[in-house]
């Protein structure tokens, strides 16, 4: 049997079979609860995050021995690539400004964040919590899911399918890909 | 540590050598509660007595120690920051901030430098990642229902982390002086300048001028590696005294009853 640590709260009579475990207020027997889940922080906690930490350091060093970071030409203010793109993660908004560089440069991030920030104001119902994908909060997650996979497919529009003046190009056809 | 324990200590300590028994009390004033611990007793205290280890708390839920409740992202996400610290301030000593000589810096990493490659490399792979593990990582926390109360402001600060992380990637990315820092910084900066009223003061406040110069070169530097690793410093030690704070990770347990019963 694997053993409770009951310590901090009742000290435990040896003499006894039998002990008082928790006071529960309530109208349902909660049998085969136990008082808490909780372990040690030490080894429980720091093990895992040692773990991590060897093999993100392995991942990364030997993704550093294959990959080079890319190195282009010292920089030509005369000499603009046709298209010039921005960093990844902001190749969605760049797509949104080939259509209004107001919606995209201004509306569309201002958005983003004011909504991101009051995210726990605008859902504050305490059901569905601990748990991934939860039935009671179906609606909320379809929403932010949607939301990720728009932003995925534009960045993904910008990064690959974007050529020369802003065109439409297909990647496979063209051959060169960003 | 118990008195008895303390006396048995001492005893052995006579019979040892004078280094062994320096060494014993060196030890003893840095980590006063023995080696490794084995008892309740003693994995309180290796958290409790330890400034590094005491952002943990003494106990954690078996629930939030689950890999697939959390996939490690945030600590993954703490470990990266950790890692392009570490990387980036190796590389301050090879870097030089200026027009004419950045570009010559990163030919320097790739030729003259023993392992300068992989230093550079790995910088820019954990910068990538960074920006993936933390967007997963705010995934991760609203599928899971991780921002409702008490954990409110904790969510807040994580935008901001958010929002640092892509300030910190960004200013990196002019850093090598190539065509591709150029001219990805002239168009997002432009992005920047869109705004009605604020937008184009804003623009020039970043790049100290109308285009990408020399003087875009040593604000980006500053923004790097000063002031937003400050920032980020300061706010991840919120966010993880937040998370202590509000009763560690979410847990199923929060749920309030609905009509039908508890929804444990
Ligand atoms: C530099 C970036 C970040 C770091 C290093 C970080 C770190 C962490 C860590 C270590 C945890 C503990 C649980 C876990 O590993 O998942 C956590 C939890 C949390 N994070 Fe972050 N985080 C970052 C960004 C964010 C962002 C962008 C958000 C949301 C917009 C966020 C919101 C939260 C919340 C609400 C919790 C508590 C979740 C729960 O109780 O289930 N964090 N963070």
């Amino acid at each position: 049997m694997r053993e409770i640590d009951t310590k901090q709260v009742f000290t435990k009579d040896a003499n006894k079979t039998y002990g008082l475990m928790e006071l529960v207020k309530g109208t349902k027997p909660t049998v085969g609860l136990q008082p808490d889940d909780m372990v040690f922080t030490w080894p429980h906690l720091l093990i895992r995050e040692l773990v991590l930490f060897v093999v993100v350091t392995a991942f990364l060093l030997v993704s550093a021995f294959f990959f080079d970071a890319p190195l282009e030409e010292i920089a030509n203010p005369n000499h603009p690539p046709n298209p010039a793109k921005a960093p990844w993660y902001f190749l969605g908004l760049q797509e949104l400004v080939s259509y209004s560089a107001f919606i995209g440069g201004v509306l569309v991030p201002t958005f983003i964040v004011v909504i991101l920030m009051l995210v726990p104001f605008i859902d504050r119902k305490k059901i569905g919590i601990g748990k991934w994908f939860a039935k009671e909060r179906s609606f909320a997650n379809g929403i932010f899911l949607t939301f990720l996979i728009i932003m995925l497919i534009l960045i993904i529009v910008g990064t690959y399918f974007r050529g020369p003046n802003w065109e439409f190009v297909i990647p496979w056809e063209t051959g060169g890909l960003h | 540590m118990k008195i008895k324990d303390e006396l048995i200590n001492l005893n052995q300590q006579k019979q040892k050598g004078w280094f062994k028994q320096f060494w014993s009390n060196l030890y003893r004033s840095i980590f006063r509660y023995g080696k490794i611990p084995q008892d309740a007793e003693g994995q309180s205290y290796a958290v409790f007595n330890n400034l590094f280890l005491h952002i943990h708390p003494v106990k954690v839920s078996r629930h939030s120690l689950k890999f697939s409740y959390t996939f490690g992202l945030g600590i993954i996400a703490a470990i990266l920051f950790l890692i392009l610290t570490f990387t980036g301030v190796w590389l301050m000593f090879y870097y030089f901030p200026s027009a004419t000589e950045a570009y010559n810096r990163m030919l320097d990493l790739r030729s003259s430098v023993d392992f300068g490659f992989v230093l550079r490399n790995v910088h820019k792979w954990a910068a990538e990642a960074m920006v993936v593990v933390v967007i997963l990582h705010m995934a991760r926390v609203f599928f899971t229902g991780g921002y409702k109360p008490p954990r409110e402001f904790n969510w807040m600060i994580g935008v901001v982390l958010l929002l640092l992380t892509l300030g910190l990637s960004f200013t990196g990315y002019l850093l090598p002086w190539d065509q591709l820092a150029f001219w990805a910084i002239t168009v997002g900066t432009s992005i920047a300048g869109y705004a009605p009223i604020i937008g184009e003061p804003l623009r020039k406040f970043l790049l100290g001028g109308d285009t990408v110069g020399q003087e875009a070169l040593i604000r980006f530097y500053v923004l790097h590696v000063v002031i937003l690793p400050g920032l980020m410093v300061i706010f991840m030690a919120i966010h993880f005294w937040r998370i202590r704070k509000d009763g560690g990770l979410s847990h199923p347990s929060e749920n309030e009853p609905t009509k039908k019963g508890n929804s444990r």
